[in-house]
């Protein structure tokens, strides 16, 4: 057995879920890049935005405890901002004639234009947290509901400079697998080393009592304000590739059935370990498709259309009936030679 | 002055219907702690209810043209079996989770019942029309018409709320049901069934959405597979805004919104109206903000949110 | 053996806040277990009325297994409980909160005789009628969840912490209710308290819980001086600290 008594292997364990995960992801992404299936390549990258969609929300919601229906909002902050810099130059004018005139006249590289527009959903979260976070338990969730429908009413009314309705297109099809695949392990770790750090564990203290926590100090207030804009961030950038994997963008998408799915993957996966948001979004991404694939029929093969989306409803229930706390029961996947007791018992996070 | 009167009955016509959804959310929150997003699904399934099951581009009236008691007789038990249904067959599982996790139950519910929705009668809006003599519109007195409808739907909503405040305080099984509501495990105790009475609010909430699915449908005419979504948002603010758990609240909720949405309609210069969606929400956070507890304080509101 | 707890185990989370517990109630007893704060004496009753589940052991009653019964079958099986801290039914007036105790039974004639039998034990709840059980003092909401569990006419009743916040007159009053009631209808009595005083004045017999576990059992005749209870309550270790202030 492996005894962790060497520097370089005392990193590797601590690191060890956020190691796992990446390789597997890598694997899984190396995988479709050799078989060259563009079908399978679609998948392959709504898959790993939605892992840094879920990763993002995991750490707003895994650590604080509040469900947050509102970070959908933060993703269309970020992907309209991001399509405002790089989005089709020659149609820019038709499509959001309102953009003021240095928008209209510039096009920014796809790099710094994801992470201004991450920057920007983290400015509108710090703004709407400074009053949303002030509420706690069913008040705090309902309030981010509100702030998700305020988000959406207001893009979708602020045509000059959405499109409103329709669909602003011709963004670049910048989100590649590899793209997707490097945004998803900054991501990944980024909620990794948040959860490690003093801050993560002053806001899960609070998630596990908040008595106790502010008694011993904890600001919690400020801890879930942290925790929200870091996570809006992070969907903010979600939404920059969400844009440029589709090649166009529309105010519908954001609205209830993303922030469903997506919490849905959440919560399937085990809101309190980041293992299970990746598990989440693996396993019901992998159950969408596959019933997509039905729905279009596989040899003489096919279920009725939109019968996919209704077992994925069924799937979502069922999972919820019988395993309330996730696939993974909230646990991360944890060292698996002989270690001893405490490191162990650190990694496994207590439900 | 016409105008104003016109408006005061939209206003009214408008708060009652929200006050309904929200009552139908406020009694299944009252007992079992679960904000179901479903109940605008259910009342899209009363709609749907009225035609024959088909995807075909026009739609055949079934119990939408039978005689008008046995209409709403069965579109009424329609939805009443289906919220049973999601009871026995869905929340009865899960009455033990967080409110956040029977919530996205719910929502998974809801998208559910939708796609079962398109699955068999496809996507394309549907005519149907039912009650055509209620879309006429009523002289009241000189100059002044509104339509009959409005006055039909103000008065079905207090027949109900008299009907429902009957039946909690002068029937035994309405009392035991506020008392469930007030402290679940007490009631318990006592031996009131905690399963009959979470069924029976089920049946009442049903009950309630099969009234309003045939309000809505006769006033839109129109049936779409999402139609149950934008209203059931506007339940969920009343809701909300008169307090969790509160019946009472509810129904000040749901007039607070029908009023606020339409005098903002009939106030806001154009350019902004547009945007009233957005400042309902916005009000419904400052109001949250203010009274995280809602408008209408209860004792069992103030232990559970 | 009217009741019979039979080394029951029950958890919350990990920790267990039972371990192996058994207590009998025979026929026409009045029982009581006493036990400092965080002892598991709500928590046994509560096990008891199926709120709780034993994660193992076994409780009977008249001779039925009841673990695994929901609390109203557990109630409709003739035991009924008045939790710790009251829980009346606030927005229901005082009448509502006493029919919400005859939900479960039958005997239409009955009730009524029963009713108007609790309206005289407790002339306090027949002027208040009609009045939000909010409004109560804290002792009249006692007197309003006894009377209210009488009606379910239980062949026992568990009463967690009757005294808890009334006035040395008013827990006098209580008890001699509840001795009164013994003797009239034969009810079985099983009750928490903190302090053993006045178990060792009304019980027959006495159990001592501490930190999950039984202490000490026995009939109160032979426990009068007070030491073994003294002893079982407080540990062994604090046996030695003579302080009088602790009034347990
Ligand atoms: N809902 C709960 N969740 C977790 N632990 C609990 C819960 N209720 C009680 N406990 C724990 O179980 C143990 C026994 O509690 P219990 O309420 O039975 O004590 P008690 O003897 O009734 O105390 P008191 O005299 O203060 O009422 C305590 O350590 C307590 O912290
Ligand atoms: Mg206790």
């Amino acid at each position: 057995m492996i005894e962790a008594n060497t520097p370089l292997l005392r990193l590797v364990r601590t690191f060890w879920p956020l190691i796992i995960l990446s390789l597997a992801l890598l694997i899984i992404v190396a995988i479709v890049d050799f078989t060259g299936d563009i079908i399978l390549a679609q998948t392959l990258v709504e898959g790993l935005v939605r892992i840094v969609i879920v990763a993002a929300l995991y750490i707003f919601i895994g650590n604080s405890g509040i469900i947050s229906f509102g970070h959908i909002g933060f993703m269309m902050i970020g992907a309209y901002a991001t399509a405002w810099q790089t989005c089709c130059p020659y149609t820019r004018e038709m499509f959001m004639p309102g953009l003021p005139v240095y928008l209209l006249n510039n096009t920014h590289h796809f790099i710094p234009a994801i992470l201004l527009g991450g920057l920007l959903a983290a400015v509108a979260a710090l703004i709407t947290g400074l009053a949303i976070m002030r509420l706690s338990g069913i008040a705090a969730s309902i309030g981010t509901f509100a702030l998700m429908m305020v988000f959406y009413s207001v893009y979708l009314r602020w045509s000059t400079w959405t499109s409103g309705a329709s669909s602003v297109v011709g963004l670049p099809t910048t989100t590649t697998p590899w793209v997707g695949y490097v945004y998803a392990v900054i991501t990944l770790a980024a909620a990794f080393l948040y959860s490690r750090s003093k801050w993560g564990l002053a806001l899960r203290a609070s998630r596990d009592d908040e008595v106790a926590a502010r008694a011993s100090g904890v600001n919690v207030f400020r801890q879930r304000l942290l925790a929200f804009v870091v996570s809006a961030f992070f969907c903010g950038m979600a939404g920059g590739l969400f844009g440029h994997f589709l090649g166009m963008l529309t105010v519908d998408s954001f609205h209830l059935s993303m922030t469903f799915i997506t919490l849905s993957m959440l919560v399937l996966g085990g809101m309190q370990s980041l293992s299970g948001a990746v598990v989440g979004v693996v396993v019901l991404s992998f159950v969408i498709d596959v019933l997509r694939r039905l729905e279009t029929g596989v040899g003489n093969f096919s279920i009725p259309t939109s019968s996919a989306e209704v077992f994925v409803g069924i799937t979502i229930i069922l999972i919820l009936i019988f395993r309330p706390s996730g696939i993974t029961g909230n646990a991360e996947i944890y060292w698996p030679f002989k270690a001893d007791v405490s490191a162990s018992a650190a990694m496994k996070r207590q439900s | 002055m016409d105008y104003i009167i016109q408006t005061v009955i939209s206003a009214l016509s408008f708060g009652s219907f929200y006050a309904l959804g929200a009552l139908g959310i406020g009694l299944l929150f009252s007992v079992l702690r679960l904000i179901n997003f479903a109940h605008g699904d259910f009342i899209t399934i009363g709609g749907f209810a009225l035609i024959v099951p088909s995807s075909a581009v026009v739609a055949t009236v079934l119990i939408g043209g039978f005689h008008p008691v046995l209409l709403v007789i069965c579109v009424v038990a329609i939805v009443i079996i289906v919220a049973l249904l999601s009871y026995f067959l869905v929340f009865q599982h899960v009455q033990n989770s967080s409110p956040a996790t029977m919530m996205i139950v719910s929502f998974a519910l809801g998208y559910t019942l939708q796609n079962i929705i398109l699955m068999i009668y496809g996507g394309r809006p549907k005519a149907v029309n039912i009650f055509p003599e209620l879309t006429g519109q009523v002289q009241i007195s000189d100059g002044v018409s509104v339509q009959i409808l409005q006055l039909v739907i103000i008065a079905v909503t207090w027949i109900l709320l008299i009907a429902l405040v009957l039946f909690l305080r002068r029937t035994k099984v309405g009392v035991q049901m506020r008392a469930a509501a007030e402290d679940f495990r007490m009631a318990r105790m006592l031996g009131v069934n905690g399963k009959s009475v979470i069924a029976l609010a089920f049946i009442l909430s049903g009950l309630l959405a099969g009234i309003m699915a045939l309000l809505f449908v006769t006033q839109t005419g129109v049936l779409t597979f999402r139609m149950g979504t934008p209203i059931m948002l506007f339940f969920f603010i009343a809701t909300v805004i008169g307090g969790m758990g509160s019946l009472v609240g509810a129904v000040v909720g749901g007039y607070a919104v029908g009023i606020v949405s339409v005098v903002l309609a009939a106030v806001l210069p154009g350019d902004i109206r547009i945007f009233r969606d957005a400042l309902v929400f916005l009000i419904v956070i400052i109001i949250l903000l203010g009274r995280p507890q809602g408008l209408v304080l209860t004792k069992s509101a103030k232990d559970r949110v | 053996m009217l009741l019979s707890v039979d080394n029951i185990t029950v958890h919350y989370s990990r920790l267990p806040a039972l371990r192996e517990v058994s207590v009998f109630v025979d026929e026409g007893e009045i029982v009581c277990i006493v036990g400092p704060n965080g002892a598991g004496k709500s928590t046994t009753l509560l096990s008891i009325s199926g709120v709780l589940n034993p994660t193992s052991g076994d409780i009977t009653f008249d001779g039925k297994r009841i673990n695994g019964m929901s609390p109203e079958a557990v109630a409709r099986a003739g035991i009924s409980q008045v939790p710790e801290g009251r829980h009346v039914f606030t927005t229901l007036n005082v009448e509502e909160n006493l029919r919400i105790g005859t939900s479960i039974r039958q005997d239409r004639s009955d009730i009524e005789k029963d009713f108007k039998k609790v309206l005289e034990i407790f002339p306090v709840l027949a002027e208040r009628r009609k009045q939000a059980a909010g409004k109560l003092s804290g002792g009249e909401q006692q007197m309003l969840v006894i009377g209210r569990a009488l009606l379910t006419s239980p062949r026992i009743m568990t009463i967690d912490e009757p005294s808890l916040g009334l006035a040395p007159n008013l827990v006098d009053r209580v008890y001699e209710t509840l001795l009164e009631l013994r003797k009239d209808r034969g009810l079985t009595l099983l009750i928490v308290e903190q302090s053993s005083e006045r178990a060792l004045k009304s019980a027959d017999r006495l159990y001592v819980l501490r930190s999950g576990q039984m202490q000490l059992e026995g009939n109160v005749a032979d426990l009068q001086d007070g030491e073994k209870v003294r002893q079982a309550y407080f540990g062994f270790e604090e046996s030695t600290t003579d302080d009088d202030e602790v009034a347990f």
